[in-house]
């Protein structure tokens, strides 16, 4: 890239490039931020003023005193591969990205520990400490590419989260800039379940509206001795999440337990990954177990025996590593792999009992068929955790709105059938009316008084995770806080 | 957004031929992106990502901006330019997409239409058109800089530059290439010139095309002899047609996608009696495979280039698929394989090469990580972008590993980049085509022989 100067007369821009270090690590150009008007949540655009690169927690801690004294709204991004719109500038933020602050600053194997910062990508961890028997363990299907910040912001989840948890049970410290520009620690040193409330559970999946995080110390895992993979296909639902119900009762936890249904396993192998899944089946099982080796067969050969047990068409144990890896490329792809069957797609985030699947997945293709969109499923079965992605082209005018409709009503019928609306994804911009479906005003008020001792200017990623206020209450609440913001405005 | 900048348009402009913003013939294809959901799986294969961090310099984000201007949102620009130009063209996030979204193809698209609204000027113009259209089409006056530079090592000459400081008038990305020039040799198109078809070795079971490249003939003639060799011990004639010219692939990637359309028509006459066109280039096989792209508004010309694309073959593929004869000698060597952008990412090839490689007994292949990274080459991207080139490189050589004695690769634009990295970062592995180590092993095994009877 050619040298250049700062060419622009807004004196925002200039300081903040200072803060920076100069016209490498700021874009504000209109043809450079258009990327950055999006994240993987494509259904709400707006241009951001500006993009900073801050290459360490000082120049975090300046760019957001000075976004904070000039009343700028700003928000923090990482790789911008979330789904539910947490990263998207709609009040025009100044996005402080934290891709370069990507290094891993310490592992300590002895007490399984590491310290990242929060533009590290969450594979290359697990990929530096594999040869010394580590990993760490939440593994979002973006993982190849989604940095361990993002993770802490959205609480992101993935396939092996049914027996292994989510990012917060793995985050033992944070270092945060709080939105005034203070810089705080918590969870000093790694040690767990320090005494007073657990901030750490709170910053973790507050979608980037409490603080920004600069540093990250995180639990590795000993890797499981022994590993295998299962795949197995049925001709009905109610079969496949029969078998589901019948694995977790019989008390095994599988790693990971993984179904697809028939819209999505023709996405994915009209895609980069496909293995060769009967186009004919209505439902298929990705099941990986782990742990010591003695023992592991007998689970296998349990679950072997549940899925026949309830009409399993054909049901196989991986032969060796690389086609257990082929397995998972092919479902791990899965979202993106929709890009082969339909132009556009929104991908919904719902939680429902394990039971109702069969219920629900009924209830879904009626909302399909009355928005007249194509919804495919890929679900964590294991968990509960269920993906309804809603197929649809932007470019005809009016889809995109009855997309978002139909993804609204997915999540209604989750939340109707006992579950809530969202697992991993978080709520960003998408799922913040549908809130609504799970927490009465007053509930959802009590959270934005929690968001006010962090974030008491709402500068912060505002209009993100909680609906715009309907009730008089809130109203005047706002009011009430922008007029104070004036008041620091005029100051 | 400053508020100084025009606002976004609403409406695209429309016109016959282009498509919102792109007023030229031939614009960015739609289906292309349409195809991207943007989920940003393909952000860190990308090199310039890696490198800057900022999404309009990743897939992601070009794949956005071509977009956005077919919307009408961006004109075609010098902000525009700079991330489409930026572009390795090393395809890494096509293997990485879930989608199968063609990058690639998008970014060319758009470099065409780039060229047509921003001509180059000035100094650019008079370089790109001296090595584009002046040079690379016309064998004989390559083969002239070649006997140029030939003289220029042997006379000494190129002691003197050297020594003088004379050298120091290039620019120092041009003086670092200019230590590690191959030495000179004679092209194989004149070496045959006189030969229809260099006959097989023994009883021919093909016959096949070969193409010989420009830059190839001129700069390492001698991969060329090892191809020919290679080819004609195991069986295959092998005919050079002699109206064959440059592929094309560095003109439609720097956005001349009309000079591309002319050599690659001149291509496709020059092999039509050719069952297979058998290519060393991994740039140039990657091209020519993708022909039929460059005449999707040509009906005619679109169906010759289908048929031609299919008979072309990258070297490793064409002998591990038809079969070659197992090297008895032993090369006594630990090496490590790049796999080209151009041949693991754009022809799939990643295996075959290697097999090839560890059929010749002796030798050892240590694992080099990210082996599909680019190497920053890219065509003529070192001499366009140097900055960027260099980075590149720089993180390639923190991934050779430190105890091999060659690296193998199937790319001449690769081999003088690593040779580059090599004498940069003071390494001391010699850089080889995969077919030069399978030929030395079947020499070595002739003079064994010799020696026997």
């Amino acid at each position: 890239m050619a040298e250049r100067r700062i060419q622009s007369d807004d004196k925002h821009i200039q300081n903040l490039a200072a803060i920076v270090g100069g016209e490498h690590s700021i874009l504000y150009h209109k043809e450079d931020l258009i990327a950055y008007d999006c994240d993987g949540f494509t259904l709400h655009k707006h241009l951001p003023k500006a993009v900073v690169f801050p290459k360490n927690t000082e120049e975090v801690a300046k760019l957001v005193k000075y976004c904070s004294d000039n009343q700028l709204p700003f928000l923090a991004r990482g790789a911008g591969t979330g789904l539910s719109g947490g990263a998207i500038p709609i009040n025009g933020e100044v996005i402080i990205s934290l891709v370069r602050m990507k290094r891993l600053l310490n592992v300590d194997l002895e007490n399984r520990r590491a310290v990242v910062e929060p533009g590290y990508v969450n594979l290359k961890l697990t990929n530096s400490i594999s040869d010394k028997g580590y990993y760490y363990a939440p593994d979002p299907s973006s993982q190849y590419c989604c940095t361990i910040g993002g993770n802490v912001a959205e609480n992101a989840g993935g396939a092996h989260c049914l027996k292994y948890g989510v990012t917060t049970n793995h985050i033992l410290g944070l270092e945060v800039v709080l939105p005034n520009g203070e810089i705080i620690e918590i969870g000093k040193n790694g040690i767990l379940d320090t005494p007073g409330y657990d901030l750490l559970g709170l910053l973790t999946g507050s979608e980037g509206t409490l603080g920004i995080v600069t540093k990250i110390i995180v639990r590795i895992l000993k890797k499981p001795e022994a590993k295998q993979t299962i795949l197995a296909y049925f001709d009905k639902v109610s079969d496949g999440s029969q078998a589901v119900s019948d694995i977790i009762s019989a008390g095994i936890v599988p790693a990971a337990l993984e179904m697809m249904d028939k819209i999505a396993i023709e996405g994915v192998e009209a895609a980069a990954f496909p293995v060769g899944h009967p186009k004919d089946i209505e439902a298929m099982l990705l099941i990986e177990v782990d742990g010591i080796s003695a023992g592991i067969n007998d689970q296998i050969n349990q679950i072997l025996d549940l899925c026949k047990k309830r009409n399993v068409r054909e049901v196989k144990v991986a032969q060796n590593e690389q086609e257990s890896n082929r397995w998972w490329a092919n479902r791990k792809t899965g979202f993106g792999a929709m890009g082969a069957i339909s132009p556009d797609y929104l991908v919904q985030d719902g939680v429902i009992p394990r039971s109702k699947l069969p219920e629900v997945l009924d209830r879904i293709q009626k909302v399909s068929e009355e928005y007249g969109l194509r919804i495919a499923n890929i679900f964590h079965a294991g968990d509960g955790n269920l993906h309804p992605l809603v197929l649809f082209d932007a470019r005809i005018p009016g889809e995109s709105e009855k997309a978002l409709k139909a993804g609204s009503a997915c999540l209604k019928v989750c939340a109707d059938a006992g579950g809530t609306i969202t697992g991993e994804h978080g709520v960003g911009i998408e799922k913040k009316e549908e809130m609504r479906f799970v927490f009465t005003d007053e509930e959802i008020m009590a959270q934005t008084n929690i968001r006010e001792v962090f974030n008491p200017n709402n500068l912060l990623n505002a209009g993100k995770l909680f609906p715009t206020p309907a009730r008089c209450v809130e109203i005047k609440k706002e009011r009430k806080v922008s007029h104070e913001r004036r008041k620091v405005g005029t100051t | 957004m400053s508020s100084k900048e025009a606002p976004i348009k609403e409406s695209p402009m429309c016109t016959t031929k282009g498509l919102g913003n792109y007023l030229w013939n031939d614009p960015p294809d739609e289906n292309k992106w349409a195809d991207c959901v943007h989920c940003g799986m393909c952000l860190e294969s990308c090199p310039t990502y890696e490198q800057t961090g900022m999404e309009q310099h990743s897939p992601r984000g070009r794949v956005y901006l071509i977009k956005s201007v077919a919307e009408g949102k961006l004109e075609v620009n010098k902000q525009f330019m700079d991330p489409v130009f930026a572009c390795l063209d090393c395809r890494a996030c096509t293997t990485a997409c879930p989608a199968d979204v063609d990058v690639g193809g998008l970014i060319e698209e758009a470099r065409g239409q780039i060229r047509q609204a921003m001509p180059l000027t000035g100094v650019k113009k008079a370089v790109n058109d001296l090595f584009l259209k002046g040079l690379f089409p016309h064998q004989n006056r390559l083969n002239a800089i070649g006997s140029l530079l030939k003289f220029y090592q042997k006379s000494g000459m190129q002691k003197i530059v050297r020594k003088t400081g004379l050298i120091h008038i290039m620019p120092k990305h041009l003086v670092e290439m200019e230590a590690i020039l191959p030495e000179i040799k004679e092209p194989v198109r004149k070496k045959y010139k006189n030969e229809m078809v260099i006959k097989a070795k023994g009883k021919a079971k093909h016959e096949v095309g070969f193409l010989t490249g420009c830059i190839m003939d001129v700069m390492f003639s001698d991969i060329n002899q090892s191809t020919i060799n290679v080819l004609t011990r195991n069986g295959n004639n092998v005919v050079i047609p002699k109206n064959q010219t440059c592929c094309g692939a560095l003109h439609v990637h720097a956005g001349d996608r009309e000079t591309g359309r002319k050599l690659a028509k001149q291509n496709i006459e020059a092999f039509e009696d050719c069952e297979k066109v058998i290519v060393n280039a991994a740039g140039c096989g990657c091209m020519m495979k993708e022909y039929p792209e460059l005449f999707k508004n040509d009906p005619e010309w679109h169906k010759k280039a289908v048929e031609f694309s299919k008979k072309v073959e990258d070297i490793s593929k064409y002998l591990y698929d038809t079969g070659y004869e197992k090297p008895k000698a032993e090369i006594k060597t630990r090496i490590t394989y790049h796999d080209a952008c151009h041949l693991a990412h754009g022809q799939g090839i990643r295996q075959e090469p290697r097999d090839l490689l560890l059929d010749i007994p002796g030798v050892e292949m240590v694992h080099m990580p990210n082996a599909d990274r680019c190497c920053g080459s890219a065509g003529i991207y070192n001499i366009t972008n140097p900055e960027m080139a260099g980075a590149v490189l720089k993180s390639k050589m923190e991934n050779v590993p430190e105890d091999v004695e060659m690296i193998s690769m199937g790319n001449p634009g690769c081999m003088l980049q690593m040779a580059l990295g090599v004498q940069k970062y003071g390494r001391n592995q010699k850089i080889v085509h995969t077919v030069q180590l399978l030929d030395w092993a079947y020499q070595k095994e002739d003079e064994w022989k010799n020696r026997g009877d």
